[in-house]
């Protein structure tokens, strides 16, 4: 009881780009600066795989990242929650002729999506905190059920 | 011997990229850089397009020097059709650059600061970097991408209201960076961790051909291509540069380039104001080949078109600063005592990777063998 209510507040993220041109990266990355400031939600960005609740992937998945984000994924602890950020990692966009294996829902499952070239930072605190926490819950629910089961 | 494997995914990265790190104890002896996870084969897309589609795919080359790669794609382009620009246009593509040039500086600054573990230092031009994001966003409509340049101008014309907004921002930002000036030269820490890390000389720098802010660092004033750059002459444009070579002076040349770009955005705002008539005009597309080079934040960014008559692209090759500058890296590491003065040389160079991935050819481990990739 007592860890789920605290697991809606203390989100640890982790980003990957997965081949994106940066520029949903720098979009996440001034999310720490004081106008937007993050971590007064509770949202802390440090890019370990392995301590994270959720996963921001940017970027259309190109030919190195198919087995990598795989991998990245299942070494993620449960329960874990994955947010596609940019029109690049929902629909491949402009890259969809490139060197790439297709979108971020094609390799992982995706919980959350936000379109835009690249969107704004206060979009991407909008839908982390819209998604997360009810994701969080259901995740833990169904990994409970198959524990028990 | 062990080896230490960075990346991809590391909090100091903003991109994945590979080094393996070489080590004896914690002296770094060398380093293997792994690339590839960026590549999209933007120049493969990008054959058999129209012009008008290779703007915008050029912008989309790397996010944070984005505006800088569709100007040299324009220009190359006006070169081989022999299209003049409205002086306004010019004077506009002028305003932007140097104003994204101040983001890009102002953010790698602050990586840097990140990197040696001064966070207040990393923070503070981030919230400085915000109020230029708001000038790039009032000016041409968004943050990052912006979409602003044409073939023959710009997009939008800037009004009364934005000019005074400009002009009261660069004054306050002057101060502000001023601030952080001083404290980038008596705070204790920052010069324990960086003088005399990461040396490189001019010998190093002919060898590997490092360009930018790394080269002018280490006495190379003229590897700067705003010297040759027909609009700038009119802006009488000096470079900066100092001798020492080593990561403080790498990020002091950012901190001074700052300065000489308000100078360049003052004067090329009152150009601006004295220069009458339309940001725009029609133009038609001739056949060609040609090359133009433009200095990009991290240094010389070359575009090499071939175009037809209608407009469509038959061939591109695109150089981007981070590849010369990546070489120059394993160099410096000669002078590098710990594994964290590595990663701090590294975040020095201010890599941008999406820039570097142009090409991606499969290597065989068993055998050896090197192969192209075709999809």
């Amino acid at each position: 009881m007592i860890k789920e209510f605290f697991r809606k507040r203390s989100i640890h993220v982790c980003v990957v780009n997965t081949g994106g041109c940066n520029g949903c990266d720098i979009e996440i990355l001034t999310l720490i600066a004081s106008r937007y400031d993050i971590e007064q939600y509770g949202i802390y960005i440090h890019n370990n795989p392995r301590e994270a609740d959720l996963l921001i992937v940017t970027g259309p998945v190109t030919l190195p990242w198919k087995d990598r984000l795989k991998e990245l994924y299942e070494k993620t602890p449960e329960p874990k929650v994955v947010i596609a950020v940019g029109a690049c990692a929902l629909s491949c966009g402009i890259f969809k002729e490139g060197h790439v294996c297709g979108p971020v829902d094609r390799i992982i499952p995706v919980d959350g999506v936000i379109p835009g070239c690249p969107p704004r930072p206060a979009q991407i605190i909008e839908t982390i905190l819209k998604v997360v926490p009810t994701s969080i819950a259901e995740r833990e629910r169904v990994v409970k059920e198959e524990i028990s089961q | 011997m062990n080896v230490i494997p960075i990346g991809p995914i590391n909090p100091i990265f903003k991109e994945p990229i590979r080094i393996k790190l070489i080590v004896e104890g914690e002296v770094v002896l060398g380093a293997e850089i792994e690339m590839g996870y960026v590549h999209r084969g933007i120049e493969r897309i990008m054959e058999g397009k129209h012009y008008l589609k290779g703007v915008h795919l050029a912008e989309r080359v790397c996010g944070i020097c984005s505006y800088i790669h569709t100007q040299t794609f324009v220009e190359c382009i006006e070169k081989i059709s022999d299209i003049e620009v409205p002086d306004k246009a010019r004077y506009l593509r002028v305003i932007v650059t140097e104003l994204e040039r101040l983001q890009s500086h102002l953010l790698a600054v602050s990586m840097y600061g990140m990197a040696i573990e001064h966070e207040t230092l990393g923070i503070w031009c981030l919230n400085i970097r915000e109020r230029v994001m708001d000038l790039l966003e009032t000016i041409t409509g968004n943050r990052i991408n912006m979409g602003y340049n044409v073939v023959g101008g710009v997009r939008q014309d800037i009004n009364r209201e934005m000019l005074e907004s400009i002009y009261s921002t660069l004054d306050s930002l002057e101060e502000d960076v001023k601030d952080i000036m001083e404290i980038f030269k008596k705070g204790p820490l920052i010069s324990l961790r960086s003088k005399g890390i990461g040396v490189i000389g001019y010998r190093e720098i002919m060898k590997t051909r490092a360009v930018g802010p790394v080269a002018r660092a280490s006495a190379l004033p003229e590897s700067d291509w705003r010297l040759r750059h027909p609009t700038y002459k009119e802006l009488d444009f000096k470079p900066v540069w100092t001798e020492e070579g080593d990561n403080y002076a790498r990020s002091l040349v950012r901190l001074k380039e700052i300065f000489t770009s308000i100078e360049l955005l003052r004067r090329a705002l009152e150009l601006y104001e004295e220069s009458g008539g339309m940001v725009r005009k029609k133009v038609d597309i001739k056949g060609g080949a040609g090359e133009w080079r433009n200095e990009a934040h991290r240094g010389e960014v070359t575009y090499k078109i071939s175009i037809t008559d209608g407009g469509i692209i038959k061939r591109i090759l695109i150089r981007s600063p981070t590849v010369m500058n990546l070489s120059a890296y394993k160099y410096m590491l000669k002078t590098c005592p710990t594994v964290s003065d590595a990663v701090a040389t590294y975040v020095s160079i201010d890599p941008c990777v999406s820039c570097t991935e142009r090409s991606i050819v499969l290597l065989d481990r068993r055998t050896g063998e090197v192969k192209p990739y075709f999809k």
